[in-house]
């Protein structure tokens, strides 16, 4: 291809043609322009004038211009032009494509792989062979022709890491292990890795190498952070420069289940900003529902931010059976509770009863004994589904009889009676210190500060299963907290009181870090790697380089430490993490990550993959041709005066171009658009396209009759009726849909079925015709009958009854008793009046069918008595004579009934009684 | 006579009645007294022949004995002859080219040449018939009369056309003394317009010409290689830039001007000009003013 100001030719030579432009210009300006024909009548002065002049009129310059430009763009369209072509890569060696395919390039990858795809038709062409190696998921080479790797490009995903070290030492590795010669094209995302500048050293050697890269600047979304009632956001980027406002989206689940924007804050990089935070105030309700920050049309996984437990707060009912006195706060029961939970949880405190429908994480009693044994039966339930009860001892228990003979299900232990004071006045002993915790105790790893004491307890009664449930002991042995499981939920007991009577437990900050690890309160930091010694925690969602969550399938659990110290790879893989008790989201970026531009050393040719494809431009060039053209017809029919006259040529014309210019489609869309607003705006009365053409031609003509009986005698005045095909079209719009029934039919699809019945229920009615008269008469055997209960078995329709003789429909506008269509005795089917109805007193009606029926169901073939044809004459003979055209009236009555019951429902009902209700006002 | 020519007659005349509407009747001056010898409404404000009363004066000697009024007389002793206002009619001659050329407007918002050239012969006409004067056109087609009647029949006799190009003007059965309106655009041959008047001054016609012409007739703003028609198509001329005929143009036109003001005063006439794009009530106004006012 050759080249000529960026702009690329697949046959230059044609532009030679260009050259005969002037002898062109010459011939078109010696042939003068046709002469004007004018009516003159002074002609008898002009006679004998001659021409001094022996030179011809000239075409006016700008015709002759215009004509050239015409050429001149068809000469240049044909030799097929293309914007942007890609550039030829000149060697013809094997080429090898590096892709750095992390997730900075994931936002703009469609670009890159539309390139990538270029790049390899360009080597098809040159025949060249091309290896492909993703530095986030290193292969060995293999070079194979380049139409191989064509078919895999679709598969070629970035992932949600950057290069990391091994990465890069394999991929060097494989480098190596390959002995031949290539160039490179390295399609980079533009952020720097470590090693990157030893991989490209090693790719220069070996050929030429090339950067393809984009130019947009890479953004990050570090992780969520909740501080100060605020969750803090912060966005970083890799290039500062301009001042930017980046809106980060918070999604999670409204309290319908369905995924949605919850709220969204904007972060403003001021200029030269590398990092930009936004906060974000929302009740914890709501707060607890974000499953995921990410920047607003964003597509990669670094721009997500996954949420843990770390924001949710969790909701702690606190409990105790003593009535806060005032003054004696340090005396309360609940007061440390308090202390130790506000700041990291949502705590109420009220009633069990009033508490427990609010469904909270973790429920403690402080010094409760007995409950309601309803309350008792439903803090059950509730621990079985999952939550957590804990307790604390207290007088109270130590003075009940709870748990002592036999285990009661809400207390983790049996109680021996009485519990034991030590150390104190009377007592021998000195107040116990806290035993180490034993490894497979929840508060293992944690420090016993020396001055936590016990000076009274209650006593747990040895058990066989004792032993499994302690979790906590004091110096000599006895148990300090006890747990069990029930159900799902499980039950701890502290022995002693939670507030500082028996212990100075709860003065301690060990106290609050037990309550922690209980997952009572949760931490608002991340747990510490300390912390982390030892558990294994399962992958349970995993981002793909996009930022999609999708299930981990059968990855294997990872070392705790491992999640919090290493890169994210393939081996640790971004994502939500659970290990049994909390949620650990390991997000792409950590919140001391920084974005580093790429640098490359000079002499590395660096393109930007921002650049607009290859477009070729002869159609654009051949149809501007082509409108010089008509420009030159019109501008001629001017020169010779002739344009005044040919009006309609102009129109023509004018349309021509409009055409060439795909005005013609905007129409369409627009007509189709129309068609809808008309729909919207106007009642159209609908019939069910059966697919026989025969009847839906009838079902149109018989509307069309209705339609106008109710324009005449009605204030109903409904456009053209409209077919509708249940598959494609929407009901909503009609009130009324007439559904001839033919036994060649199609069964609808379950789509349609859905959607008809959504119409039902939103107040929409069928008007079913099995147009053979006998529905009723000979119980619904014949074939139409048949088909129509195979048509509605799956419609959501309620039970029915004959048309009652005080229906709405025999009133709705004419008083009617029988509805003739084309038969006359077949029996009309409605929804049932509910069993309850009743005659008013003094009424000739029962107040019947609040609302409308959802469907009629008959067979006296209406849509035939209604049809007329195009000059409104009646189409199909009804009856013999004069009494055939009483009963054409009375099926058009019929139908203005039921038009009239759709649009008011039981209006009319209603309106019957107004006499009834105003004459008893009267009274 | 067809329905079509008597509706456009009817339409005619009602359009040339709104144009005389505003201005009084047109009192053409009789120039010569003794020639018109037929009795009209025409009071001369003195004394003469006619039916309205005009003044009493004492009989003198040589007064007929049957022009004594002895009503008046009887009051006294005296003689008292009534005397009656001079009333006489004067005579018009109408001619308007009805030809081809006449047919013509450059631009569909300008009238054609004729319909204005009719509009004010019969607005004239009009003005004439209220005052009392006879009013008829050249040639034996239709005489000068008098009265309203005659009005229609002029505008029927208005509304034909004429198939040539160029009409000649119609200069038979002319009275002599008469006044004379010839309307046309003059374009035709000079010398048949000369024979005309020379006729007509030869029988002590005296008169008004006025040359109707369309804007582009006086502008010329042709450009182009051009073929210029006649209305008929008879005549043709093909220039191939009519810009350079311009000049030209206008000086023949020029010339074509000058020989009819010569001609006009050489028989006495008035000659004016009137173009299509100008209002009609000027042109009416000046024909007016011309007819009441031609004397030689």
């Amino acid at each position: 291809m050759t080249t000529l100001a960026g702009i690329g030719f697949t046959t230059p030579w044609l532009l030679l043609g260009l050259l005969a432009l002037p002898i062109l210009w010459l011939l078109l300006r010696a042939v003068p322009p046709t002469p004007v024909r004018r009516v003159f009548p002074a002609v008898t002065l002009l006679l004998g004038l001659n021409d001094d002049d022996s030179l011809s009129d000239r075409t006016p310059w700008w015709l002759l211009l215009l004509r050239l430009l015409a050429v001149a763009a068809a000469i240049i369209g044909l030799s097929g032009p293309v914007l942007n072509p890609t550039q030829g890569n000149t060697g013809n060696g094997p080429l090898l494509l590096v892709l750095d395919a992390s997730w900075a390039g994931a936002d703009h990858w469609t670009q890159t792989s539309d390139q990538i795809t270029a790049q390899l038709n360009e080597a098809g062409r040159a025949g060249r062979t091309v290896a492909v190696i993703r530095l986030t998921m290193p292969e060995p080479l293999q070079f194979l022709s380049a139409d191989v790797w064509r078919k895999q490009v679709a598969g070629l995903l970035p992932q949600p890491w950057q290069p990391s070290p091994d990465q890069i030492t394999a991929t060097l590795d494989y480098i190596v292990a390959s002995e031949v010669e290539f160039d490179t094209l390295w399609f980079s995302d533009g952020l720097d890795y470590s090693n990157r500048d030893q991989l490209t050293a090693t790719l220069r050697d070996r050929g030429e190498l090339k950067i393809y890269q984009t130019a947009i600047n890479t953004l990050g979304l570090l992780p969520a952070k909740f501080a100060d009632g605020a969750i803090e956001l912060q966005v970083i980027r890799s290039t500062p420069g301009s001042a930017e406002q980046i809106t980060v989206l918070a999604q999670g689940r409204d309290p319908g289940g369905t995924k949605r924007v919850l709220a969204s804050a904007t972060a403003e990089f001021s200029p030269d900003a590398e990092t930009a935070s936004a906060k974000l105030i929302l009740p914890s309700e709501l707060r607890a529902r974000i499953t995921r920050f990410e920047l607003k049309g964003a597509r990669s996984a670094g721009m997500v931010a996954l949420t843990d437990d770390s924001l949710r707060r969790r909701e702690v009912a606190l409990i105790s059976s003593q009535t806060d006195n005032e003054g004696l706060v340090l005396l309360s029961p609940l007061h440390y509770l308090r202390q130790a939970l506000a700041p990291t949880s949502e705590l109420y405190e009220g009633a069990l009863g009033d508490l427990l429908p609010a469904n909270p994480d973790v429920i403690i009693l402080a010094d409760v004994a007995q409950l309601a044994s309803d309350e008792e039966q439903k803090l059950t339930d509730w621990v079985e589904q999952g939550g957590m009860l804990l307790r604390f001892a207290g007088p109270r228990l130590a003075a009940s009889d709870i748990s002592r003979s036999e285990e009661h299900p809400l207390m983790p232990v049996r109680l021996r009676s009485g519990g034991r004071s030590l150390g104190g006045a009377m007592s021998w002993g000195e107040p116990k210190t806290l035993a180490p915790f034993v490894e497979d105790s929840p508060f293992h790893g944690l420090a016993i500060p020396d001055e936590v004491t016990v000076s009274a307890q209650v006593m747990a009664q040895p058990d066989p299963n004792l032993a499994a449930r302690v979790i906590a002991e004091l110096g000599d042995g006895t148990p300090l907290v006890t747990r069990k499981t029930l159900g799902q939920g499980q039950i701890v007991l502290f022995h002693v009181t939670a507030n500082a009577e028996w212990t100075t437990l709860p003065l301690s900050g060990l106290f609050v870090d037990m309550l922690e690890r209980l997952a009572v309160s949760t931490a608002a930091k991340p747990p510490s790697l300390a912390e982390m010694e030892g558990t294994t925690w399962t992958p349970i969602g995993i981002l793909d380089g996009f930022g999609r969550l999708s299930d981990a399938g059968t990855l294997s659990g990872v070392d705790g430490p491992k999640l919090m110290t290493e890169l994210v790879g393939p081996d640790l893989r971004p994502g939500l993490y659970d290990s049994g008790s909390r949620k650990l989201a390991r997000n792409v970026l950590r919140s001391d990550d920084v974005l580093r531009p790429s640098a490359w050393p000079a002499g590395v040719p660096v393109i930007g993959t921002v650049a607009a494809p290859e477009r070729a431009l002869g159609g654009i060039l051949l149809s501007l041709a082509l409108v010089f053209l008509a420009l030159d017809v019109a501008a001629s029919l001017l020169v010779s005066g002739l344009l005044h006259r040919s009006r309609s040529a102009a129109m023509i014309l004018v349309l021509v171009l409009a055409g060439g210019l795909g005005l013609p489609a905007y129409q369409a869309q627009a007509q189709q658009d129309q068609g809808l607003l008309g729909l919207s705006s106007e009642l159209a009365l609908a019939h069910v396209l059966t697919g026989v053409d025969q009847v839906d031609g009838i079902a149109h003509d018989g509307l069309r009759g209705l339609s106008s009986t109710l324009r005449f005698r009605t204030s109903i005045e409904p456009s053209e009726p409209v077919g509708v095909n249940l598959e494609r079209d929407e009901l909503a719009y009609y009130p009324l849909l007439y559904w001839p029934i033919t036994t060649d039919q199609p069964i609808p699809s379950v789509e349609a079925y859905a959607k008809l019945n959504a119409y039902l229920r939103a107040g929409g009615m069928v008007l079913f015709d099995t147009r053979d008269a006998n529905l009723a008469g000979s119980g619904a055997n014949s074939p139409n009958a048949r088909k129509l209960q195979q048509l509605a078995r799956p419609l959501d329709i309620p039970p029915l009854e004959p048309l009652p003789a005080d229906h709405v429909l025999t009133r709705a506008f004419y008083l009617l008793q029988d509805f003739p269509g084309r038969h006359q005795r077949g029996e009309l089917w409605v929804e049932a009046a509910p069993a309850d109805a009743e005659q008013i007193e003094g009424m000739p009606f029962r107040n019947l069918n609040d609302g409308v029926t959802p469907v009629v169901i008959g067979g006296n073939d209406w849509g035939a008595a209604w049809a007329v044809d195009g000059n409104g004459r009646p189409l199909l003979p009804v009856g013999r004579g004069f009494a055939g055209e009483r009963q054409r009236e009375l099926a058009y009555r019929f139908g203005v009934n039921l038009v009239m019951h759709v649009l008011t429902g039981n209006y009319k009902s209603d309106q019957v009684h107004v006499p009834a209700l105003l004459d008893r006002l009267g009274q | 006579m067809t329905t079509t020519a008597a509706s456009n007659a009817t339409d005619l005349r009602h359009r040339a009645e709104v144009e005389a509407d505003s201005l009084p009747p047109l009192l053409v001056q009789a120039e010569q007294l003794a020639g018109s010898v037929l009795l009209g409404e025409h009071g001369r404000r003195r004394a003469g022949m006619g039916d309205d009363f005009w003044q009493y004066r004492p009989a003198q000697p040589g007064d007929s004995r049957r022009l004594v009024d002895h009503r008046r007389s009887a009051r006294g002793d005296q003689q008292f002859i009534r005397e009656r206002e001079w009333q006489i009619a004067q005579t018009v001659h109408i001619w308007v080219d009805q030809g081809g050329s006449m047919r013509f407007a450059s631009n569909p918002d300008l009238p054609q040449k004729i319909d204005r050239a009719r509009k004010l012969a019969l607005a004239a006409s009009i003005l004439m018939v209220r005052a009392g004067e006879r009013v008829g056109l050249t040639g034996t087609t239709l005489p000068p009369r008098s009265g309203n009647m005659q009005i229609l029949r002029l505008a029927e006799a208005l509304s034909h056309d004429d198939s040539t190009d160029y009409a000649p003007p119609e200069h038979h059965a002319m009275i002599p003394h008469a006044r004379g309106l010839f309307i046309s655009d003059f374009l035709g041959p000079f010398d048949e317009l000369q024979l005309a008047l020379t006729k007509a001054a030869d029988r002590g016609l005296r008169g008004v010409l006025l040359q109707i012409l369309d804007p582009s007739e006086e502008q010329f703003p042709f450009t182009g290689r051009t073929v210029f028609e006649s209305v008929t198509g008879q005549l043709r001329h093909e220039t191939l830039k009519a810009s350079a005929l311009r000049d030209r143009y206008l000086e023949r036109l020029a010339e074509r001007r000058d020989a009819l003001d010569q001609l006009c005063r050489a028989t006495g006439w008035r000659m004016g000009l009137h173009h299509t794009g100008d209002s009609a009530q000027t042109a009416l106004l000046w024909l007016y003013h011309a007819l009441e006012n031609s004397t030689s």
